[in-house]
Parts: structure tokens; sequence; C-alpha cells
């Protein structure tokens, strides 16, 4: 096992320029755009961004779920590791989706539809979590 | 749409390898059990129809992703404090 790599908060060596990334059943309500650039926008830490190459109106603002929810974990089912092509667990890249309304302090996170991305096949899928283990809005910050 | 009347304990076959068998019927709704291969996913109506309205709801932000990120990263620095 080597050492988990130690990053700068500024970059993410994951994705240096972006990676090219197929969803090959879309997203839901987006399901005919499969093909999406995913990458971190210039002073967008710790945020992310996943442009549809298809049409440029649709594009995502995208989270680290762990930063919302520290226990956060999405079980896969053997058919959905498969459609990913997931051999290992450290080649799931997991964002959830970042909903801001006018008043960007209220912005929530979906922690009920997760994207999980294999960074090695650069395949995408959104997953459907039962709506009582995580919610749909979830809070990102926390309220005074 | 094709419409079949089922009693409790009846079911109904789609595409030779999906059953829908009615498990019984109250007052409050029908339960009704799936039989299908793994590789067949099965939702209530509603989960889709939710996480496909925040799906387009998180593509219509006005905000610039900078804004967002800079509020985050406040929040970040805050969070001991606050906790």
């Amino acid at each position: 096992m080597t050492p988990e790599p130690v990053n700068p908060p500024d970059s993410t060596p994951e994705l240096p320029d972006g990676i090219q990334v197929t969803f090959p059943k879309g997203l839901l309500g987006f399901e005919q755009l499969t093909a999406f650039l995913l990458f971190e926008p210039k002073d967008g830490y710790p945020l992310k961004f996943l442009q549809s190459n298809e049409n440029s109106d649709v594009s995502f603002i995208c989270i680290d779920p762990v930063t919302v929810k520290r226990d956060y974990q999405v079980p896969l089912t053997q058919e959905e590791a498969e459609a990913l092509g997931l051999e290992a667990p450290e080649d799931a890249l997991i964002l959830t989706l970042v909903v801001v309304p006018e008043d960007p302090r209220q912005m929530t996170t979906n922690l009920a539809g997760p994207l999980i991305i294999n960074v090695r096949t650069r395949i995408g899928r959104q997953i459907i979590l039962s709506s009582e283990t995580y919610p749909l809005r979830c809070p990102i910050l926390l309220q005074d | 749409m094709l419409v079949i009347t089922r009693k409790p304990e009846q079911s109904i076959v789609i595409g030779g390898e999906v059953e829908v068998i009615v498990l019984g019927i109250t007052k409050d709704g029908v339960r009704l059990g799936i039989k299908a291969p793994r590789t067949v996913e099965v939702h209530r109506r509603e989960v889709f129809e939710a996480i496909a309205a925040e799906n387009r709801a998180a593509t219509a932000s006005k905000v610039p992703v900078q804004d967002v990120a800079a509020l985050l990263r406040a929040a970040q620095v805050r969070k001991p404090h606050t906790r």
C-alpha cells in the first residue's frame, strides 16, 4: 500500500486539465447528453465543473460529498460496478451535484443521486439511492 | 396501455425475465413484489422524477462557480469555531 498523497488545497492532481467523461445513460432528465468535460475551474476549489460537450447550456457544479457528510458512502450493486468497469475502489470518483439558489448561502447538494466516475475508464453514471438513505437537498453551509 | 386485472398472488411477466406479483391490496395501496435480474433497475417513479428535478435545478445556477467556491472556502475556515 502506498501512502495517500498529500495535496495542496489549490490543486487537484487527478484533474490537471480536466477529463472527458462519458455517461452512457446520461444524467436523469438529460439522458440524451452523454459526453462531458469534468474540470476544476480557476479559483473554483473545492468545487468541480461538469460541462456538456453537446449542449453548452448544460453544466453542473459538483462537490465531493464527503466534505458535506463525512461518512458518505455509495453502495454500488455488482451490475453498476461492472457497467463502470470498476475494479479498484480508488478508481471511483464520487461527486454530487450542487443546486445554487438565488441566495447562494442556501445551496444544497443532492446526496440521493451521486455521480460515480471511473477515472481510469472515464465512464460515469448517476446512481439512484433510496431516498430514505440520503437527502435530495442537503444544505452545504452550516446555518447560523 | 395494456390494462390487466390481477388478484392477490397473481402476477404478470414482462420480457420473460421480470415478474410483478400482487402481494396484497389494502385501502392504502397495492403491495407489489418484483422479481428481476440484477441488471434491471427498479425504482419508484417519484425517486426518478425527484432526482431529475434536482438535476434540472442544478443546471439553472445563475451564480458564478467562483463565487460559490469562495463562500465554501470562507465557511471551511470558519468551521472549527462554529462546531
